[in-house]
């Protein structure tokens, strides 16, 4: 049952991770695969408040995210302000340069990693309640992006991809746009590694790298970017699918290259012949439908 | 505390290991001016022309010029592959700059992942022994490999040069670096141009992984962190320039390696992070992704005209 | 009268191209002023150097008394600045109405903050945008088409709805960069019914335009320019009959 509660936790978790990074990668159009390394922020930042000085672990993981969203501004501000295409390099920088100073750090676990990390809910009411915590966070998160990109701010971001310029024409400061999600996509990784701290209670350095990297990468891609159940849907097929291969029972020298192989070799099968992905996203931006009583506008965006 | 053999030693050993450097930053540069792409893909080629290098000497047993010559052709297949089916079809859909970022990166992993499984996680060298026979020349170490390694980087750079500057192809690169549309307007097939810039590349990196898989151990995830030194090294020298590039990457080189004085050596991988993110924090200057320019600037009639009362 | 946008010695030049040379323009607010001037001659380029999108090599830019040098584009356009583009700009993956609704001046979605807790202020927000954007759309004959997708309308109603963005901005000054060009009948009426109207308001308008009927019609006065300089100011009739003028324009 131990295996099945796992699955669960990791589809919930990568639900969250991979709908995060759609918001920063397919709503903002900011080219970042960093994404991990705010997740492992989160993981390290709550694991060592409730490890160290026994903080609470709900709140300890709150603090991870906080911890990533501040983290986050460290690369976006700089690169950012010169110029968008600058936050790729700094983010891959700031993600190997972050996992390869962790590993000397030994106070952190080092390379070896931070192992008997508190575990929360597990003892009191069992394994389910964790996997109902995780899969009712991962649900939250989901709701809320689609909220936040089906409101003004989802406007604005669409505009923003359109035609920066243009954008900035109209009095709308597009660089602290791109900030703010930056950062709110990265805290929300964050707390879903604080979520994974707690659970498998063992977190090492390598394991944030740029194979986990390509696993939300391709969720996003092979799910469609720019849509709700796009990153759901490739989560859930992207968790299953290396778990059929577990059954063939390989050595993990094989193992591991070869779900590398398959979750980059499902992202080059996508871009060249689906790019859009599972669930294409729409050509035109449509809003909620807008609340503040103005009546026939609804009936004519039908028409 | 430092005499001054031992510095010397330091930066003449850093100098010639910086040669492979040179050539991957070299490449990097060259396809990002000429076809306007980040290639991180280049790691790919990188480890292709490798493991090509190293099938021929270590399991086909090839003299090492024969496994030189595979390693190359190993390099060039996969620059080949690349562009034909990846980049031309891109470019002929008009992808966005990030679809075609996001290919390069994925296609450098699919390689290592594929070349781990094939010849799994240890690393290996080009040949069996990495030791090379040692000259003492004026008080300072100079050994076997250190002259060939510079002597084949200067001949390559050199090369690079003269094709530029002197032959047809050459100019026709410069051409399409500058305005591609232009340049086709102009009858330049502008695809075989960005194709011979890609094959060229590859020539370069893969003359540089057999450098350094004689000397050093490479696994499969390797050229990745060889290939970001590039990407700095490229930041630093300024976007579009090819020797800045050049320069840029033997300082780090320099750099990097006599770090071994000041820190702890455990700590410098770390510091190829450092130079990324202080090349685009301090240095940034030129950086972004090229776009195609789609307008001609007229050149203006000077303001002379008005005083012969004649425009043109 | 004190003028709305006030240029003084700006220039610039890219590499050994000059498009401004030492440019010196006031724009006054209620009036309509005409750029007139062969390709190249660097009128698009000063409506860049106004909006902050190029950086002039020395000069000044004060637009109500304020200067506006250093100031990013967003901020410029806050101060009360607005421009249309003459490859139009629009934002092909929003309709008609929410590229509009991105156009007020000030708009509290801008910060992430109040979206996420002060949804109150934003609705009101919104709702305000929406009230003036109907305004708008209606005065322009948009309305029939608010919700449809902007790939999907004619060319002339595409330039006019460049317009009607511009004006959510409820600008001080205005410009208007080739908003005539390709643009006939009802669709060219309308957009200097909107002009006209604006102007009324006090605004102060840039045009520049090759549409020589339109200029005369509408600018109470005219600018010619030639490679990166003021050429001659004066009424439009003037400056057309200017044989001087006409033979630069025409490139004889």
């Amino acid at each position: 049952m131990d295996f099945v509660y796992s699955i669960l936790i990791f589809i919930g978790l990568f639900v969250i991770l991979a709908s995060s990074f759609d918001l920063v990668i397919g709503h903002c159009g900011l080219i970042s695969i960093a994404h991990p390394i705010f997740y492992a922020i989160g993981a390290y930042v709550s694991a060592m408040l409730s490890k160290q000085s026994g903080m609470p672990v709900p709140l300890s993981i709150l603090c991870g995210g906080v911890g990533a969203l501040l983290a986050s501004a460290l690369v976006s501000v700089p690169a950012l302000r010169v110029s968008g295409d600058y936050l790729l390099i700094a983010s891959i920088g700031f993600q190997l340069g972050l996992i390869e100073l962790a590993k000397h750090f030994h106070e952190i676990g080092g390379a070896g990693g931070l192992t008997n990390i508190p575990s929360f809910l597990i003892k009191d009411f069992g394994r389910e309640s964790y996997v109902v915590l995780v899969l009712a966070l991962a649900g939250v998160t989901v709701l809320f992006i689609r909220w936040l990109t089906q409101g003004p701010y989802g406007r604005m971001m669409t505009a923003m991809r359109d035609d920066e310029l243009a954008f900035s024409m109209l009095g709308r400061n597009a660089i602290w746009i791109k900030v703010a999600v930056f950062a709110i996509g990265s805290g929300i990784a964050g707390i879903a590694g604080g979520l994974y701290a707690h659970y498998f209670r063992f977190i090492e350095p390598d394991q944030f790298g740029l194979l986990q990297s390509s696993a939300v990468l391709t969720m996003v891609v092979v799910g469609g970017m720019r849509t709700t159940m796009g990153p759901v849907i490739g989560a859930i097929v992207l968790q299953l699918m290396p778990q059929v291969i577990t059954f063939f029972n390989l050595p993990p020298s094989i193992l591991g290259p070869l779900q590398g192989l398959l979750f980059t070799g499902l992202v080059l099968f996508f871009m060249f012949v689906r790019p859009q992905g599972l669930l294409p996203a729409a050509d035109l931006w449509v809003g909620r439908k807008p609340l503040e009583g103005a009546g026939h506008s609804g009936k004519e965006a039908r028409s | 505390m430092f005499d001054l053999a031992v510095v010397s030693q330091i930066l003449w050993t850093s100098f010639a290991t910086s040669s492979y450097f040179v050539l991957f930053a070299v490449a990097f540069a060259l396809v990002l001016k000429v076809n306007k792409v980040f290639n991180f893909a280049q790691a790919g080629v990188m480890t292709c022309g490798f493991y090509a290098a190293y099938v021929g000497v270590r399991i086909l047993n090839l003299p090492g010029y024969a496994g030189f010559m595979l390693g190359i052709a190993g390099g060039v297949a996969m620059s080949f592959v690349l562009e034909y089916f990846g980049f031309a079809v891109l470019r002929q859909r008009k992808a966005s700059a990030m679809f075609v970022f996001i290919f390069t990166l994925i296609v450098s992993q699919f390689i290592a992942y594929a070349v781990m499984m094939i010849f799994g996680t240890w690393p290996t060298t080009i040949f069996a022994s990495m030791f090379w026979p040692v000259t003492l020349v004026g008080g300072i170490a100079v050994s076997a490999w250190d002259v060939p390694a510079i002597a084949a980087t200067v001949l390559v750079l050199t090369g690079l040069w003269a094709f530029l500057k002197y032959s047809r192809n050459g100019q026709f690169m410069l051409a399409v670096a500058d305005n591609a549309d232009l340049a086709e307007l102009y009858g330049i097939q502008k695809d075989r141009i960005l194709m011979l810039s890609m094959v060229m590349a590859g020539v370069i990196v893969s003359v540089g992984m057999f450098l350094y898989g004689s000397r050093a151990q490479v696994q499969a995830a390797a050229a990745t962190e060889l290939m970001l030194f590039a990407v700095a090294a490229t930041i630093l020298g300024g976007i579009g320039n090819i020797w800045g590039a050049a320069i840029a990457a033997v300082v780090l080189g320099v750099v990097q390696n006599s770090s071994i004085l000041f820190i702890p050596s455990a700590w410098q991988g770390f510091l190829l992070f450092a130079f990324l993110f202080f090349a685009i924090v301090l240095f940034p200057r030129g950086f972004r992704l090229p776009e195609r320019r789609n307008t001609l600037k007229r050149m203006a009639v000077a303001p002379q005209a008005l005083s012969d009362g004649k425009g043109n | 009268m004190s003028s709305t946008l006030e240029i003084r010695g700006l220039c610039k030049s890219f590499g050994g191209i000059v498009v401004a040379d030492s440019i010196d323009l006031d724009l006054s607010p209620g009036r309509v002023l005409g750029l007139i001037g062969p390709n190249g001659a660097g009128k698009t380029s000063l409506f860049n150097l106004v909006c902050g999108v190029v950086k002039p090599d020395a000069g000044s830019i004060r637009l109500d008394g304020q200067s506006l040098e250093g100031l990013p584009t967003y901020q410029r356009a806050r101060m009360g600045l607005a421009r249309t583009w003459q490859n139009l700009r629009l934002f092909p993956s929003l309709s008609v109405m929410d590229n509009l609704m991105l156009g007020p001046r000030v708009y509290s979605a801008d910060r992430l903050v109040d979206v996420l807790f002060r949804p109150a202020q934003i609705r009101a927000n919104e709702a305000e945008a929406r009230d003036r954007a109907r305004d708008i759309l209606e005065r322009t004959g948009l309305s029939p088409i608010a919700q449809s997708r902007v790939q999907d309308i004619s060319f002339g109603q595409q330039k006019l709805v460049g317009v009607a963005r511009a004006l959510m901005n409820d600008a001080r000054c205005l410009l208007l960069d080739e908003p005539m060009a390709g643009v006939e009948g009802q669709t060219y009426a309308l957009i200097q019914k909107a002009v006209r109207d604006i102007a009324a308001s006090g605004v102060a308008i840039c045009v520049v335009e090759h549409n020589v009927a339109f200029i005369r019609d509408l600018c109470d006065e005219g600018v010619f320019m030639f490679a990166g300089k003021v050429l001659a100011r004066g009424s439009v009739e003037q400056l057309i009959a200017d044989p001087h003028l006409t033979e630069l324009y025409f490139g004889t």
